[in-house]
């Protein structure tokens, strides 16, 4: 029996396939040349899909090409997992130059576990403190007083009232206290119309618990509180609970909240299913024309004997920032050109007029295609603000907070099982 | 042949078991040409429009054409490997009557009891002391270190069914064990061998959690199940183009799976008979 292939040359087949095709699949890792070629920088970003300010983002990088055409940007895109894909690269020590993420859940350990370095001398040196908005800068340094990144995307966080639906259903005007969204829950559902529509199931439920809790908190208190996980200490937190349940038993949330996401609330509210939303700047962007012409933005409505004396919205100034890595500051001309360039007013202003992103730095620009967003923006004084807790809820607390708020939102939950709730996921994390 | 009332449940079932597979099917494809509101308003209606505009957008922002291309080359090369090592190894176990061929039998066996995230930590380990960390080259040695235990075992016991006779006709024409295997236990096997490379074919392919930690994010390197969740966003998600991205990484599974269906399905048939 003879064999078209021999034993021998069936091995050397296989033999040069493997060395044919193996270094081939391991040479030129991007990773490698960071250490080694001064022409390329590497940028793990969640910037260059389909996130809110993508495209901008892809052109100004094609703009910093054209201008430093000696030095390459490479982009390297993750979604959600960019906090565990950068964390394993620096464990290898093969991590990436600069990261655009936001200060949030594992990235507050960053800057003290040394993944990246502390920023503060490089804003100095290179003269771009004053660009940065001053709250901008309390939020992104840490207790040690190190600057964690160089801030650059910030939101608002107000209530997006559909005046028309609030009409139709006999509400004459956006409500400001408790009582009175109460009341115009009521009429709404009467009209089949949902009224706060909310995802109970992540991340949005949980900003918007915190802030209604925080009703009869002042910001130092409300600090505490998510700092130890204590939400039976103070009258304050009690209340706030108090406060929430009430308004949730009354049918102020739409039907099952406790299973919707950040996606079915923005539909609902788009589609004009419901009539209200707490909703940050990328999501009041994406608010249709249609929609937006008859909504007003504004703050979430008070009870009786309140700390706050207007509605309250959130604010925050830590979404994506430009981090720098231990491999980045061997590359720290490379990192200074690219970020005095993406700190330029005009480029900072693309952000705004072409994706309705809010900026944590200083600007006069404000968007004009996106009305909601810029609304938002001239809020001012008229509204109260309470706290962001994401700096302050330990990172291992953070996932477990948001299960425990589908638990919040479950009609029917005591308060002091949603007390119970929350302060088991700080001892879960 | 016909079929009585009797058989009625059964048609009932399977048509209803065939609807539960069709269902999911039917919404992924149809949320491919939706936008958001769409999606959630009238999850289930028909598309208004068969505009490509959600299939092209999803290509050009995950990069998925270069990530279809690398997907191809980790998953083919690691197959190539899986049955280059497979193979031979359950021909020795299959022709080993000796307590040793049971013991490395065994030892295949306790591959399946290591749970796939345990090894996570000690694989990103290895692949920083051996420098292939953020390559596609460790995967295509781990993947099919991950396979052979499933692999083998199958093999085996379809070489086993070979009768003795048929390797002793062939060594009376002058054949080599190689030869053997080679012409003798690989063809008979045939079915055994589609079954394990669609398994493994469907396995490399959707391999998600190692690919993102040791390939890593790097678009000429990324496979396509690392590509993918790129366009899922935190702050927004735009499900049709997300749903176009899936159908399009769907295309060479289906394409997998038309070709190796009816060799595995035989595999199937004939392990039935022989019990």
């Amino acid at each position: 029996m003879r064999s078209p292939l021999s034993r021998r040359g069936f091995l050397a087949a296989g033999s040069g396939l493997a060395a044919a095709a193996l270094p081939a699949l391991s040479g030129c890792s991007p990773f490698a040349s960071a250490d080694s070629d001064p022409g390329t920088l590497i940028v793990h970003t969640q910037l260059g899909t389909t996130a809110p300010g993508s495209p901008t983002y892809k052109a100004v990088v094609k703009e910093f090409h054209a201008e430093h055409p000696g030095l390459r940007v490479k982009n390297l895109v993750n979604g959600d997992d960019l906090p565990q894909v950068y964390e394993t690269s620096r464990l290898a020590r093969k991590e990436p130059d600069v990261v655009m993420v936001n200060l949030y859940d594992k990235t507050l350990a960053w800057t003290d576990v040394g993944a990246t370095v502390d920023v503060r001398e490089y804003l100095d040196d290179w003269g771009l403190r004053e660009r940065v908005l001053p709250a901008a800068l309390t939020e992104w340094t840490d207790g040690e007083g190190r600057l964690r990144a160089f801030p650059y995307f910030a939101t608002n966080w107000p209530v997006a009232y559909n005046t028309a639906l609030l009409e139709r259903a006999g509400v004459g005007a956006v409500p400001t206290t408790g009582d009175q969204l109460i009341g115009a829950a009521r009429k709404l559902r009467a009209k089949g119309i949902a009224p706060v529509t909310v995802g109970g199931n992540d991340w949005t439920g949980q900003k918007l618990l915190a802030q209604i809790i925080q009703t009869f908190l002042s910001p130092d208190e409300a600090r505490k509180v998510y700092a130890s996980g204590d939400f039976s200490g103070s009258r304050g937190v009690r209340e706030g609970i108090d406060y929430f349940v009430e308004l949730r038993d009354a049918g102020v949330f739409a039907d099952k909240a406790q299973g919707l996401t950040s996606d079915t609330m923005t539909t609902q509210y788009n589609t004009e299913a419901a009539a209200i939303q707490s909703a940050m700047s990328s999501a009041l962007a994406k608010v249709p024309a249609r929609t937006a012409g008859h909504t007003a933005v504004g703050g979430w409505p008070l009870a009786p004997g309140a700390a706050h004396d207007k509605p309250t919205i959130l604010r925050s100034y830590t979404l994506i920032g430009f981090w720098i890595s231990p491999n980045g500051v061997r590359k720290i001309s490379s990192v200074e050109k690219f970020l005095r360039f993406m700190y330029r007013p005009e480029v900072v202003s693309r952000f705004i007029t072409e994706s309705g992103r809010d900026m944590a730095l200083v600007t006069d620009t404000v968007s004009k295609d996106f009305p909601l967003v810029a609304e938002a923006q001239r809020l001012g004084d008229r509204v109260g603000q309470v706290l962001l807790p994401d700096l302050h809820v330990p990172p291992t607390a953070t996932q477990p907070l948001i299960t425990a708020t589908s638990t919040a939102f479950t009609r029917g939950t005591s308060a002091a099982a949603v007390r119970s709730a929350l302060e088991a996921a700080y001892r879960t994390g | 042949m016909k079929f009585g009332r009797s058989w009625l449940p059964a048609h009932v079932l399977a048509w209803l078991y065939a609807a539960l597979l069709v269902v999911p099917l039917y919404y992924l494809l149809v949320s491919a040409f939706k936008t958001n509101d769409q999606i959630f308003g009238s999850p289930f209606a028909l598309p208004t429009s068969l505009s490509a505009h959600n299939f092209t957008e999803a290509f050009s922002s995950a990069d998925l054409g270069s990530a279809v291309v690398n997907s191809v080359l980790v998953t083919a090369l690691a197959l190539a490997l899986t049955l280059g090592l497979a193979i031979p190894a359950a021909f020795a176990i299959a022709r080993t009557e000796g307590r040793l061929g049971a013991f490395v039998e065994r030892v295949f066996s306790l591959g399946f009891l290591v749970p796939t995230f345990a090894a996570l930590f000690p694989t990103f380990l290895l692949a920083a002391a051996t420098g292939l960390f953020h390559t596609r080259a460790f995967m295509v040695l781990f993947l099919p270190a991950t396979a052979m235990p499933l692999s083998v075992v199958i093999l085996v016991q379809f070489m086993r069914t070979i009768p003795r006779e048929m390797e002793e006709a062939a060594r009376i024409d002058g054949a080599s064990t190689f030869g053997v295997l080679r012409h003798v236990y690989t063809p008979m096997c045939m079915p055994g061998i589609a079954t394990i490379l669609l398994l493994n074919f469907l396995t490399f392919w959707n391999e998600y959690l190692y690919s993102l930690v040791i390939i890593g994010p790097d678009p000429e390197q990324r496979t396509v199940q690392v590509a993918l969740p790129t366009l899922k966003s935190l702050t927004g998600t735009d499900y049709g183009i997300l749903t176009a991205g899936t159908v399009l990484t769907l295309v060479p599974v289906w394409a997998v799976y038309t070709v190796l269906q009816k060799r595995m399905q035989q595999a199937l048939v004939s392990g039935a008979v022989k019990m």
